[in-house]
């Protein structure tokens, strides 16, 4: 429910609207429902006060003009004239009560009248304090009266009355209010229904005006994520002249010279990648027959003199050098095309890094430079592509051996769960850190004064870092001036496990920091 | 007597060194610069080995390879300038023995050329493999009445799973002894002449039961059943 509140636009709109249109309605039926109620009970006072004076003055004049002798006349009188007053039939009934005030002397036999079914409780000691205090003005309360356990409004109406011979009296009449009470739940009733189809509209209406203000929001939101996520031909429907409309125009506007520009720059990039290749590939047949001659004229450099056997041998150098720069441009444009996929199989790690030892030992021994090895015991197994992988350690190690300045370098393998790790730190000169920061890039060399013995192409880093995110590792490197380099590999055990974190730190323990 | 090597390549600078080449290492090299020519030389003059250049004007060296194929199993090396799969594979399949990648150096090429030229199962007995008969005299493989041509190297092939047949043979093991090669070569060769063979000799190629694949370690001949 929440979540629904967070994600929809509409749902928010909505429960706003209905929310403090509910509370607008309820405020104004409140209002109206009280309005009605004390008019009803308004104008239901008025006219009891003036039966009730009506009453009051005839029985009043009844026991004047009659000519009392004695109490039993005096009870007759009374018991004739007060019950004329009630009224039992309809809906409004009527009730009396002559009740004496206290404080008199005791009479013998005369009964006060009351109606039968009349609630004593509806005649409160604050109303008869207030009527004997009053002399000859009416006063009122309005009471609840209780019938058949309901309880229904009413007002009781009270005056005083002095009787010859027999002293001072109330005279009380109850009034029931139940047809101002219905009348006034049936108006009440009518608003709560007209409030709730209310609110019901005002929900749909909100509803229909949210939706065609929000959805072409959503449709530009939903474009906008499709454009991101590559489909350049993805627009929106112009219709109309209004901001929406407007939106839309504009939005398709920015897509358009969006896509424009994302394939003029992908077609440029294509025909850069394509041109690479194509170069790689005419120089091929040329470098063919220049590796023959070369290879025939230095097969045959004893039959020369000094001079031209000396430059046959530069040649020969330098052809195996421009053939290993065409070969790592050719693998470098493959991998800008995209036409790269790794052939993985579950091989030992420890194996291809010891294979790719022995492959750089020569080199090793001819800068007298020691390797040491720190493999887990057991195989350390994992998906790899053993060819580019073992490629990779050769080159990470010839780097090693050439920057080493002769001092031990150590390859480390290690493991974890998700990934696979090879760590290979030489104590050479190491780098700065802006030279670190550019040490994948393409033909860049840490020191270009240096000179080259081992010769790389100046590829070599950029297809490593190439072949681990192929891989979806990482290539890693730490360096420090004069303390040594270290580049660490780590590779994801299966095709479809993620790295989480590396077996070996960087720079690995042992390392001067 | 010396042995004829025709070389088919468009450049002609190349053509004129890799002759060089053949020529000093002792073979006589014969030159073509298109595939229609090629064609048409390679049946005047018979030579003994092709040395074939994919990228061929006019008809492709895949579709040379095809036409000197269908009537004759002599060996062919194509030359490529891309070492990408599908390049390889589609000159192999066409029925090329063997490929070298530009550029490549003379001592590599004469290597491959005399390993393709060097006789084979001239000291072997005649064995059978589920129901096929080989002659490594004759290089005929018959099943009951049927005669079966395969060229020479699928013939090899087929001879050195058969006359071991309850040994597994890895794919190097398999490039050393039918291809010749001492040293480390693409593995890719042996899986295209499986296929080539299977094709050739197997009843049904998807479902085989002369050339039998054991996973992760190569391939071993069928039982007799």
């Amino acid at each position: 429910m929440i979540s629904l509140f967070r994600r929809s636009l509409t749902a928010r709109t909505v429960f706003a609207t209905v929310f403090l249109s509910a509370l607008a309605l309820v405020t104004l039926g409140g209002f109206l429902s009280y309005s009605l109620a004390n008019a009803f009970y308004q104008s239901r006072l008025s006219q009891v006060l003036f039966e009730t004076e009506r009453a009051v003055s005839s029985v009043q004049n009844t026991v004047a003009a009659a000519s009392l002798t004695d109490e039993t006349a005096l009870q007759t009188l009374i018991n004739s004239v007060v019950p004329s007053l009630e009224i039992t039939d309809g809906a409004a009934t009527r009730q009396v009560a002559l009740l004496r005030s206290p404080g008199q002397p005791q009479l013998q036999l005369f009964q006060s009248p009351i109606s039968i079914d009349l609630d004593l409780a509806t005649i409160p000691e604050e109303l008869r304090e207030e009527v004997r205090q009053s002399q000859s003005v009416l006063s009122y309360t309005s009471v609840a009266i209780f019938r058949d356990g309901v309880s229904i409004p009413g007002i009781t109406v009270g005056a005083p009355l002095t009787i010859p011979l027999a002293g001072d009296f109330e005279l009380y009449l109850v009034f029931d209010l139940s047809p101002e009470q219905q009348s006034l739940e049936l108006v009440q009733n009518a608003l709560a229904i007209a409030g709730i189809i209310m609110i019901g509209m005002i929900a749909a209406v909100s509803y229909a005006v949210t939706r065609s203000l929000v959805r072409p929001v959503e449709e530009a939101a939903e474009a906008a994520q499709s454009l991101s996520a590559g489909m350049l031909d993805r627009r929106l429907p112009e219709k109309g002249e209004d901001s929406i409309a407007q939106l839309a125009k504009s939005f398709n506007k920015m897509a358009g010279s969006l896509q424009q520009q994302i394939q003029q720059l992908d077609q440029l990039s294509r025909m850069q990648r394509r041109f690479v290749s194509d170069v790689s590939h005419e120089l091929r047949t040329p470098l063919t027959t220049i590796k023959l001659a070369g290879e025939v004229i230095f097969g045959n450099r004893e039959k020369l003199d000094p001079a031209l056997s000396r430059s046959a041998e530069l040649m020969q150098n330098q052809i195996e050098r421009f053939e290993k720069l065409l070969a790592d441009l050719l693998e470098i444009s493959r991998y800008d095309a995209g036409a790269v996929t790794p052939e993985l199989e579950t091989q030992d790690l420890n194996a291809v890094v010891g294979a790719a030892i022995a492959s750089i030992e020569p080199l090793a021994k001819s800068k007298s430079t020691e390797i040491r090895i720190a493999l887990p015991p057991g195989a350390v197994e994992a998906e790899i592509d053993g060819k580019r992988i073992e490629r990779l350690l050769r080159n990470l190690l010839s780097n090693a051996v050439e920057h080493g300045e002769g001092k031990p370098i150590t390859v480390r393998v290690g493991q974890n769960d998700q990934a696979v790790a090879v760590c290979v730190s030489d104590e050479g000169v190491g780098m700065s850190r802006s030279q670190l920061e550019r040490v994948f890039d393409r033909f860049w060399r840490a020191d270009p004064a240096r000179q080259r013995s081992v010769g790389g192409t100046g590829l070599g880093l950029a297809i490593s870092k190439e072949d681990a995110t192929l891989h979806r590792g990482w290539l890693q490197v730490w360096s420090k001036p004069d303390a040594g380099t270290s580049f660490r590999l780590t590779l994801p055990r299966h095709r479809d496990s993620v790295i989480a974190n590396s077996p070996i730190a960087l720079p690995p323990e042992g390392v001067e920091k | 007597m010396t042995q004829r090597i025709l070389v088919v390549d468009d450049d002609d600078a190349l053509r004129e060194m890799v002759g060089l080449v053949l020529s000093g290492a002792g073979y006589e090299p014969l030159f073509a610069s298109d595939g229609i020519s090629a064609v048409s030389i390679f049946s005047e003059s018979k030579p003994d080995l092709v040395l074939l250049d994919i990228m061929l004007p006019g008809q492709s060296g895949i579709e040379v390879c095809r036409q000197i194929r269908a009537h004759s199993g002599v060996p062919i090396i194509m030359l490529s300038a891309k070492s990408e799969t599908e390049d390889v594979v589609l000159g192999l399949e066409a029925g090329a023995d063997d490929y070298v990648v530009k550029p490549h150096n003379g001592v590599e090429l004469i290597a491959r050329v005399k390993a393709r030229l060097r006789p084979m199962g001239d000291d072997s007995q005649r064995v059978s493999v589920a129901g096929l008969s080989l002659d490594p005299k004759t290089f005929e493989v018959r099943r009951g009445e049927q005669t079966l041509s395969l060229t020479p190297l699928e013939f090899k092939l087929l001879h050195t799973l058969a006359v071991k047949p309850n040994q597994v043979f890895s794919r190097e093991m398999l490039l050393e002894q039918v291809w010749g090669y001492q040293y480390k070569a693409d593995t890719r060769l042996v899986n295209v002449h499986v296929q080539r063979l299977r094709s050739k000799v197997e009843q049904d190629p998807e479902n085989p039961k002369i050339v039998m694949t054991v996973r992760g370690h190569g391939y071993r001949a069928g039982t007799e059943s």
